[in-house]
């Protein structure tokens, strides 16, 4: 028997109904990524600002207060006095505070002798994503002190004029939104097709279906139709929030940005599909799917961690990851405006993960119908 | 009634961990996930790409070449010396190009101070960011190295000490994040899969019509995933202590009453998330729609401090920050009693609250 598009069709269609019959499933596969785009875009800002820092000040001379003036209106600090230096160090183990600034007596005068006056700062350092940002703060500060305060002021032997390409201001959101597309997509398509095949499994109506004139492929690509229709659908709902309410740039070509997004489904599709006939119960099938699906394209996909400061054993491993390779596609096409050439490697790369799981799935598959 | 409960709980703990490939996810893949990303993420950034023209004679560019490549946080890009450095930025050849002003840097030095360019790859804005700040301070050195100009001291300078971790290292900051992530999506997941999966096969109906209560079923459902979660703390804890030494300056005791605490909510949420579900399938996509917002609002990779208010009193309603700033707090800095006692009592709070709902819904599901 050969492959009829109608018989797929049939599939589909009755797929479709399965979908449309529960509102619920099909309101969150729309609601989930809109509800992803807009906390990422609202919540997530890598510049660290409102720190709060406790002040204690021995010296309280006009130095100290500008000291502490300099730390309340960079807008980056909250100033917070505490009575001793005990309690500065207190507020941190409390979680109180991230950062306490002690200032000594005698600042004033050693600022006035001629000698290096010495201020102490402490932070927090059980929280990484936000001591180095606070680290290169109070070195500005220190330089600012510095020539308010004690008329230091050594000429520039160089001036580093830094331009940052494709993300002038550094706009956080320029950098998260992009790779939202990727960890969305990643979600839906492994979860939603591992867990529909996998209750085919579990209520037994697969073996019902196998008994009817379908063929294997048409029941895969039946089955997975709908679904590819609903990630489509909510990457086309991505763009559009991160061009108009993010009013995000997008250098590429569209055409090549869909074909990335079209390789990368149908491989995460075929990854369900796995998962489910080897798995056969959504509960372990839903585990997997986390596991091989969303936590690598969340972590280790470069989406957020940098995949060159990984160690080498892992710099290599990521790139069986199809989510490395589209992570790269769509930051490509979003903010560089790369060609298809340019991402060659990408586009090369992702096509040969995509041939390498539609065959593991599709030859398992056909192997379990066999009695 | 006790025995009605024991028989139930027997029942489910004998359909959890029956089959093995369920044993194997329950036990083993925590351990391996937290190994994984442990050892895989962090926020450091290192082996960026840099290029600056290799035939140029200037001394000063060359300087700051070579002393890039000998900090680790550089490698070398080979590239055409004659190559657009723009070009090799847009093609992802390199990450960041140092331009010399046309005369030449140690020319340009000579007539004043000299203009260095920087281009920078932003697309990750962290790594463009550290990546000014390591140039910066390599540039400083090199300048007052090759022209041999004393930098006098500052007259103001900051002692700067990091408590906790003084080193800054990475897996300090995540182990514990990825410990709690993981716990909480075996439990919440894993519970509310575990009670659609009785409505969808038919099953639920079955237990309604037997003479159980509807208190029996809750607790008979949920206590096996409590177990369950309660047994992944000493695995995870043992991984994150003898393989990535985090330090735990606190005690074990008041860090398992905590983790007790959140298995307690995070189970009760799942209750709660099961009783709006009619399919398994419906029930994963309502815990994904609980816990990216709650990952994201957790302070677990993202800073708290930078988001808008009103998302910094969602994050008060989310239990995995509590947990996560409780598992940093014990492990890292000993435990603070007023801090944890709060940081427990809300936790509790929530889960008497989502327990509660949970009755109520099921109740009128049942009825």
């Amino acid at each position: 028997m050969s492959f009829l598009w109608s018989r797929a069709g049939a599939i589909a269609q009755k797929e479709v109904y399965h979908v449309m019959r529960d509102p619920f499933t099909l309101a969150l596969s729309i609601g989930l990524p809109m509800f992803i785009v807009f906390s990422f875009g609202y919540a997530i800002e890598f510049n660290v600002k409102n720190i709060h820092i406790a002040v204690y000040d021995a010296d309280q001379t006009q130095s100290s207060r500008r000291v502490k003036d300099t730390f309340g209106s960079s807008s980056y600090f909250i100033l917070e006095p505490v009575s001793s230096p005990v309690e500065a160090q207190r507020v941190i183990t409390g979680d109180r505070d991230r950062a306490s600034l002690i200032i000594p007596g005698g600042f004033q005068k050693d600022l006035f002798s001629g000698r290096s006056s010495r201020a102490q700062i402490l932070l927090d350092g059980s929280d990484n994503s936000t001591v180095g940002s606070i680290l290169s703060y109070v070195q500005a500060i220190q330089n600012i002190t510095s020539r308010r305060l004690g008329d230091f002021d050594p000429p520039a032997a160089v001036n580093l004029k830094t331009r940052f390409l494709f993300n002038p201001e550094l706009n956080s959101r320029w950098f998260v939104i992009p790779g939202l597309a990727v960890v969305v997509m990643a979600i839906l398509s492994i979860l939603l097709t591992a867990l529909t095949v996998a209750r085919e499994w579990e209520n037994g109506s697969m073996e019902l279906l196998l008994t009817t004139p379908v063929e294997p492929l048409e029941i895969i690509v039946g089955k997975l139709a709908p679904y590819a229709a609903l990630c489509i659908l909510a990457v086309i709902f991505i763009y559009i929030i991160s061009r108009t309410v993010f009013a995000l740039p997008f250098e590429g070509s569209l055409w090549v940005f869909g074909f990335g997004c079209i390789l990368f489904l149908i491989t995460h599709l075929a990854q369900g599909l796995l998962i489910s006939v080897v798995t056969r119960k959504q509960q372990i099938a839903m585990q997997i799917g986390l596991m091989s699906g969303l936590l690598p394209a969340q972590l280790l996909s470069g989406f957020i961690f940098p995949i060159e400061s990984m160690p080498t054993f892992f710099r290599y491993f990521t790139m069986i990851l199809p989510a490395r390779w589209f992570m790269t596609i769509s930051r490509q096409s979003y903010l560089k405006g790369s060609t298809l050439g340019e991402m060659g490697l990408s586009f090369f790369v992702l096509s040969l993960l995509c041939a390498i799981m539609v065959r593991a799935a599709t030859s398992r598959f056909k192997k379990d119908l066999e009695p | 009634m006790m025995s009605t409960l024991t028989g139930f709980l027997q029942k489910e703990f004998k359909q959890a961990l029956r089959d093995p490939k369920m044993r194997i996810l329950l036990f083993i893949s925590p351990i391996i996930q937290l190994t994984l990303f442990g050892v895989a993420i962090s926020n450091d950034v290192k082996n960026v790409r840099i290029w600056a023209n290799p035939a140029s004679k200037d001394t000063v560019l060359q300087h700051i070449l070579t002393r890039s490549l000998e900090s680790k946080w550089f490698i070398p890009v080979i590239a055409n010396p004659n190559a657009n450095p723009y070009d090799l930025l847009r093609a992802g050849t390199a990450d960041v190009a140092l331009v010399p002003p046309p005369e030449g840097l140690t020319r340009g030095i000579g007539r004043g101070p000299a203009d260095l360019q920087l281009l920078i790859n932003a697309t990750n804005v962290l790594q463009a960011q550290s990546i000014e700040g390591y140039l910066t301070s390599i540039t400083n050195q090199v300048v007052q190295e090759d022209l041999k100009i004393e930098s006098p001291s500052l007259p103001i300078q900051f002692d700067v000490r990091v408590l906790y971790n003084p080193t800054l290292e990475t897996s300090y900051f995540m182990v514990p994040g990825v410990m709690c992530m993981l716990m909480c999506i075996v439990t919440i997941i894993l519970t509310s899969m575990s009670i659609t999966r009785e409505k969808e096969l038919g099953t639920f109906e079955m237990l309604i019509s037997a003479p159980i209560t509807s208190s029996e079923v809750i607790f008979g459902k949920t206590i096996p995933y409590v177990v369950l979660g309660m047994s992944n703390v000493p695995l995870i804890l043992s991984v994150a202590v003898f393989a990535f030494h985090v330090p735990m300056r606190g005690s074990v005791a008041i860090l398992t009453l905590a983790s007790f605490a959140f298995v307690c909510t995070s189970v009760s949420i799942g209750t709660l998330i099961s009783t709006f579900a009619q399919t398994q399938q419906q029930s994963t996509l309502g815990g994904f729609l609980f816990l990216f917002p709650a990952i994201l609002l957790s302070g677990l990779m993202f800073p708290l401090e930078n988001m808008p208010t009103i998302m910094k009193w969602v994050s008060f309603l989310d239990p995995l920050s509590h947990y996560s700033a409780l598992l940093r707090n014990i492990m890292l800095k000993g435990g603070e009693a007023e801090f944890i006692a709060t940081r427990i009592a809300i936790l509790v709070i929530m889960a008497v609250i989502s327990v509660f709902f949970s009755f109520k819904r099921f109740r009128t599901t049942l009825q």
